[in-house]
């Protein structure tokens, strides 16, 4: 493309000064609408913006490496939060992304954040391995008791929806659930009943439950 | 419109001293890790290149807050972090003209020393802002600055994140390590003369010697558009900026329009974009007005591609540059012999990290242009066509944490090995004096520390 003519030249730079003033005014209306989030509570919207970067729009992360939120249970989400402000949830994903991010959160904040996310409808897993999924179901609802793993269905539901300060484990990612289900058993994540519960766990059956349990 | 020296300079102080005031909210720049509390590897994949959540603090405009300054036993920091970068350069064949207060070859050097500021100033404002003082050229000098504006908001019920960007280096305001300001190679030796010996306008030529303003949205992390214009200074601010180029170097007439527009896509570990880029900028030559301008209109297209795991990472990145000259003064002048010229670039870089501490890198570069005897006088066949390699290893120890007495700091050493395949169109004899082209491989060991 060549601008051989004056009157061309001056076309894109009347083209440039448009474009920039054409953004500028969506800008400027962008500051008088809707805030980025439907959260309801306006002084959080800012706050689950900023959530939504890592654990994705509509509570639904994209990358396993941050858990899905939507439709967690309140009083588990709160938990946590206040964990990470304190330091005392210390598995290596929350010394890296939480510890700071929950650092300046105040109680009311958390609290808002954790009644948005829990309202949310959560998302749904699908697929896996037949086989996995059917091995990992049997110990999820029956536990293994040879081995002293308990059904985790006591716990967190029948459904993996959790209840309380026990979260809601259905349709969350795989590798998340993995991850998870290792720390208690190092105790990187600090909990005494998961780590009993985790530390009978082969690295097979932590596969077929964590494949069972993001399909759902 | 040139714009005057001391309004510029005031508007440079005005940000420094807001980015200070600003400061009470911030308790691979350790300057962004402090405002968050979260680690290096948080927003960075090695070092510079953004992860998906990097991408976004910066869309956000560097005010994600996070961090409480001075709890938990941590001292405050004021909003500042340091860059040093020493090195050790060995090329191939000893410079003939080695460059003042260096040797002819195996020169060590510090390379540059850089402070930062910037970070969030208000709610929605927030900054980069970098000055350099350059150890090789002995000069200081301000360097990558992108004061931002920006908010989010929903339309029809998804996500749109818009913002201003005042910047001073086209293609600074990107997000993808594919375009000029933030592509491969971050660091690379200042004592190969030929490293690739030519380039498009848009990879690099207008850095810190112009001023410009883009506006840019994303919507529902799907598309992304920037566009805006970039003009020059005056003479007297380039000086007072440190970036005062030589006398014959050429000058911007009117506004230089930027654009660019990207698709991108997450899905589990990955994260894909594709997108094109461009600016076109009429030039005098040498500032000098007596043949009008030569014009220069540049079309890129590039793609990234990344997988990040904790334990692997996967990194790819290509970028394509066309760039059609209308040579309309140099071929008054006889500065070149053609009216018309084209020049293409190529650069294709793949990294492989383990455990976000071990990088490898690979890296191909390419360009073909026109041949033209009078434009490319060092070489014998007219032609400016080079391509080659550069090889590089790292190790950053600190991605997780720096040492316990600074938490924030981090290092790169790097080992890096460029080959030249062809330079100025030929590989053997290129200049018509015995100069090939592997005569400019240059090993650099370098490391590079921010505090």
């Amino acid at each position: 493309m060549m601008f051989s003519a004056k009157v061309t030249w001056t076309m894109v730079q009347t083209a440039a000064y448009r474009v920039v003033t054409l953004a500028g005014s969506m800008l400027l209306a962008a500051c008088t609408s809707t805030p980025a989030d439907d959260a309801g509570n306006g002084p959080i919207a800012g706050t689950v913006h900023l959530c939504s970067s890592c654990h994705g729009l509509d509570g639904r992360s994209v990358s396993p490496t941050f858990p899905r939120l939507a439709g967690q249970q309140q009083d588990y989400l709160e938990a946590q939060l206040h964990n990470f402000r304190d330091k005392t949830r210390a598995d290596p994903h929350a010394h890296t992304y939480m510890w700071g991010m929950a650092a300046h959160l105040s109680d009311e904040t958390i609290a808002g954040v954790a009644r948005y996310y829990a309202a949310l409808p959560p998302a749904t897993g699908g697929g896996g391995d037949p086989t996995l999924v059917a091995e990992g179901k049997a110990i999820f609802r029956d536990g293994v008791e040879a081995r002293g793993i308990p059904a985790c269905q006591g716990c967190h539901g029948e459904n993996a929806e959790g209840q309380g300060p026990i979260p809601r484990l259905a349709g969350q990612h795989f590798d998340y659930l993995k991850e998870q289900l290792a720390a208690f058993a190092s105790n990187q994540r600090a909990n005494e009943t998961m780590h009993e519960n985790s530390l009978p766990m082969t690295g097979h059956d932590i596969e077929a439950v964590a494949t069972f349990l993001a399909g759902q | 419109m040139r714009i005057s020296a001391g309004r510029a300079v005031a508007v440079l102080w005005a940000t420094v001293l807001l980015t200070g005031l600003g400061a009470h909210d911030a308790g691979a720049l350790p300057l962004y890790a402090r405002q968050t509390g979260q680690e290096c590897a948080a927003c960075h994949n090695g070092f510079p290149e953004l992860t998906p959540y990097g991408r976004l603090f910066k869309l956000n405009g560097y005010t994600f807050p996070g961090a409480v300054p001075g709890a938990n036993g941590t001292a405050y920091v004021p909003p500042l972090s340091a860059m040093v970068l020493a090195s050790f350069n060995h090329t191939q064949t000893s410079n003939q003209t080695p460059l003042p207060y260096f040797s002819a070859n195996d020169n060590p050097a510090i390379d540059q020393v850089s402070l930062f500021t910037g970070g969030k100033i208000l709610d929605n404002l927030g900054a980069f802002v970098q000055g350099t003082y350059d150890g090789v050229g002995h000069q200081l000098h301000w360097d990558n600055m992108d004061v931002r504006y920006a908010t989010s908001y929903q339309i029809a019920g998804t996500e749109m994140v818009s913002g201003i960007s005042v910047n001073n280096n086209p293609t600074m305001s990107d997000v993808w390590n594919t375009t000029p300001a933030w592509r491969y190679p971050y660091v690379f030796s200042r004592f190969t003369s030929g490293s690739p010996p030519v380039a498009t306008l848009v990879d690099g030529a207008l850095a810190q010697r112009v001023v410009g303003m883009t506006a840019y949205s994303m919507w529902h992390r799907l598309l992304f558009i920037d566009a805006g214009a970039y003009d020059t200074f005056s003479k007297t601010l380039d000086k007072a900026l440190g970036v005062a180029a030589p006398p014959n170097a050429d000058t911007l007439q009117g506004l230089t329009p930027y654009w660019r527009l990207a698709l991108l896509h997450d899905w589990g570990r990955n994260s894909v974009e594709l997108g094109t880029f461009g600016l076109a900028a009429s030039m005098y030559p040498g500032g000098d007005h007596s043949n009008g301008t030569n014009r220069y209109s540049d079309r890129g297209v590039d793609a990234q591609y990344q997988f990040l795991s904790d334990e692997h990472s996967l990194s790819f990145q290509g970028t394509y540059i066309d760039e059609s000259q209308h040579r309309s003064a140099d071929f008054a002048s006889g500065s070149s012999s053609n009216l018309s010229d084209h020049l293409r670039s190529l650069n294709l870089k793949a990294t492989y990290g383990y455990d976000q501490t071990y990088y490898a890198t690979v890296d191909y570069f390419r360009d073909d242009g026109s041949a033209d005897a009078s434009l490319y006088p060092g070489s014998a066949s007219g032609s400016p066509n080079g391509r080659g390699w550069t090889f590089e290893l790292d190790y950053m120890p600190f991605n997780h944490g720096g040492p316990s007495f600074w938490p924030w700091a981090n290092a790169k050493i790097g080992l890096q090995y460029t080959t030249y395949e062809k330079l100025f169109g030929s590989g053997k004899n290129y200049d018509g004096a015995g100069a090939n082209a592997d005569g400019q491989n240059t090993l650099y060991l370098f490391l590079w520390l921010a505090f």
